[in-house]
């Protein structure tokens, strides 16, 4: 049985949120939603400061605090290590949100459709019509529509429907045909890694034993599966810079 | 007709029950229009999505993803509270004289829950789904499930059976006067005769459900407290004293309510005498009790808080004492300190002033109200463990207004059952006048 995790070397990371834009495009997120958000932070003060980088996925937690307190187990975690929801059996009642101290969920306050950024250009303007050639986005992925995995749910993409919940899925719909998720292969500097833990001969596995990884706010007791090398921990003394547009 | 025979005679119903006065009816009108209002604001709830709530993100959208109506949810929770509670300590201590409020009690716990169970589905993003999967999928591992199965289904089942068995010897003794409603009360009777035998049974299926009944609403209230208290990731929710202060707080707010609505049963039914001082004294020291009981531990938190602080904590600390929350904290102290004082006056001297009770119970209200919207919304504005920027959160009018339809929704039906049902337990020459 595989076992997915992630690994982000922060050695590498150089804060150009490539995998945002990745994500985005892959998963068709909506305004103001970041499955992937890369911080960005300032510590001390002018001159004496020092800027560091944090991409920050869903940690997919082996002690999920989400799938614990979710009251019908739209929630889950599947038996490869990936945290999903179910975009069908989600009521919208946001407590996963809460549980969970990453921040990584966010809910369809309104319906996907209208929180598209194409929503906010006019595709009918013969300029940009030169640019398409008359496509109008967004661009739909007729994987994200399917059913994955042994469960057979409706996980991929988080099912986009106004009133439910969804968040990283690790690219389910990729990793399921033996890809990596859109971010990982993103990765200009490839600072992320992905893969199978279970086996010691994947590159993450070579990379995690020849490497000290630390993860995200460990004292919580989640156990989350993604890794990261280098850096050290945010602390509150961190100053959080170039915020992206997020409040809808 | 029969009916216009009838009808003239409804005027004597006891308690004035049947009696649609013009003041009364205003009071529908005006709570109908609220109502309405609040269904309308309900409704573009639904047309947009809760885009239209003040609500927003944890995180990197910078707001709060549980607002007002939750809020309201742990409010008229915690109200339920006192109103069975009374109502069982009646039965299991007999408390004869305390008899009379004792139905006030037990409508205004059914009445509370259901308008925290309104006030649930409100909240949720897909309220028709939430309807079916609560019961289909339940999972009893969330601490939202006690809010769901034990309070809203076990606890509401339970009050109404405690209503409904309460009512029936008043039931069969209102069926003898001729009335539109006698219909009603014969099903409400059903077959009750006042016979010593069914005297004695009664008593005894009361009493044992009251025996269940105070165990299951300490667990109840509690699993609400577990909602917040169980999650280590939320500064300022994580801790054991939640459980036993939402217990301590839900008794304080619904005794404080108790008082107002038993205040205004006496005015309706214009009873001086059985609904005496005595009741209200009785009422004045239980909520000074749980007043005194939660105001400790609102100063045992307060000093965990400024003692030693983690760094995340602080923040919170420092938002709530002296930040953005401050007016709403300071404020809520103040509204439960100046009751307390006021009711220890009172016991001390010896003299209770139903209008100065009137007054601690709506300032306790407040408070309740302001403490439980500084448990539910800090901990995601200033609370988030990564540093992410701090948030904000305000309602908007749609959250204001289906509130406020939630609260005239409640008058109503308190309202309407006054006027169709005695209030009051009848007295034996209510139920002899019946001949």
């Amino acid at each position: 049985m595989a076992k997915y995790a992630m690994v982000v070397d922060l050695h590498r990371c150089q804060g150009c949120r490539a995998c945002v834009e990745a994500c985005k495009i892959e998963n068709n997120t909506g305004e103001g939603m970041f499955w992937m958000h890369v911080f960005r932070f300032e510590e001390g003060s002018y001159p004496d400061t020092r800027m560091s980088f944090l991409p920050r996925p869903c940690q997919h937690c082996d002690n999920a605090p989400c799938v614990k307190v979710c009251p019908t187990g739209a929630r889950f975690k599947r038996d490869d290590g990936i945290v999903l929801t179910d975009a069908e059996r989600c009521i919208g009642c946001r407590y996963c949100e809460l549980a969970c101290p990453y921040g990584v969920n966010y809910f369809n306050w309104q319906d996907p459709e209208d929180s598209q950024y194409a929503e906010m250009i006019d595709w009918t303007d013969p300029d940009i019509q030169q640019a398409t050639g008359g496509a109008v986005p967004p661009y739909r992925n007729p994987d994200l529509e399917e059913l994955w995995g042994s469960e057979q749910r409706r996980t991929g993409g988080g099912g986009h429907a106004k009133g439910v919940m969804e968040k990283c899925t690790f690219c389910v719909q990729r990793v399921e045909k033996g890809g990596q998720p859109a971010c990982v292969d993103t990765c200009p500097v490839n600072a992320l890694l992905f893969g199978d833990v279970d086996d010691p001969d994947t590159p993450i596995s070579r990379f995690m034993r020849e490497n000290e990884t630390w993860r995200l706010l460990e004292e919580t007791g989640t156990e989350p599966r993604v890794r990261y090398v280098g850096g050290k921990p945010p602390s509150q003394s961190y100053t959080e810079v170039e915020r992206p547009k997020a409040r809808v | 007709m029969a009916t216009e025979v009838a009808t003239p005679r409804t005027k004597d119903l006891p308690q004035r029950v049947g009696r649609f006065t013009t003041g009364w009816k205003l009071f529908t009108v005006a709570g109908l229009v609220v109502l309405a209002f609040a269904i309308f604001a309900y409704v573009r709830e639904l047309g947009s999505g809760m885009i239209a709530t003040g609500m927003r993100n944890v995180g990197t959208m910078g707001g709060a993803t549980w607002g007002l109506y939750i809020t309201m949810v742990v409010y008229f929770v915690g109200v339920s509270f006192a109103g069975i509670t009374v109502a069982a300590l009646i039965r299991i201590f007999e408390l004869g004289k305390l008899r009379p409020i004792a139905r006030t009690a037990e409508l205004l716990t059914v009445v509370a829950l259901i308008l925290g169970a309104i006030a649930i589905i409100v909240d949720l993003g897909q309220p028709i789904r939430g309807i079916v999967n609560l019961f289909r999928y339940a999972r009893p591992q969330s601490p939202f499930f006690g809010t769901f199965a034990l309070v809203i289904a076990g606890y509401l089942f339970a009050s109404l059976v405690y209503l409904y068995l309460g009512g029936r010897r008043d039931a069969a003794a209102m069926a003898h006067y001729p009335s539109r409603l006698r219909g009603f009360y014969r099903w409400w009777a059903a077959g009750y005769m006042d016979t010593p035998e069914e005297q004695a049974r009664h008593r005894r299926t009361s009493f044992w459900l009251a025996v269940a009944i105070v165990p299951l609403l300490v667990i109840a209230h509690s699993t609400l407290g577990f909602v917040f208290g169980l999650q280590v990731g939320r500064p300022g929710w994580y801790g054991t004293l939640q459980a036993p202060a939402f217990v301590a707080l839900a008794g304080v707010s619904g005794v404080g309510l108790i008082i107002v609505l038993g205040a205004i049963v006496k005015r309706i039914v214009g009873d001086t005498e059985r609904v005496s001082v005595d009741v209200f004294s009785w009422l004045g020291k239980f909520l000074l009790g749980l007043l005194l009981v939660y105001l400790y531990f609102m100063t045992v938190e307060l000093l965990t808080l400024l003692y030693a602080t983690p760094a995340v904590e602080k923040q919170l600390s420092d938002a709530l004492l002296f930040g953005p929350y401050a007016w709403t904290y300071w404020g809520s102290v103040a509204l439960l300190a100046v009751p307390a004082l006021v009711l220890i006056w009172q016991a001390v001297t010896r003299r209770w002033n139903i209008g100065w009770l009137v007054a601690s119970g709506v300032a306790v209200n407040l408070a309740a109200i302001g403490k439980r919207y500084l448990i539910v919304v800090p901990s995601q504005t200033h609370g988030t463990l990564l540093p992410y920027e701090v948030g904000s959160y305000s309602p908007s009018w749609i959250e204001y207004g289906v509130v406020l339809g939630l609260f005239a929704l409640g008058a109503l039906m308190i309202g309407l059952f006054v006027k169709i049902f005695p209030p009051l337990p009848l007295s034996d020459e209510e139920v002899m006048a019946d001949a």
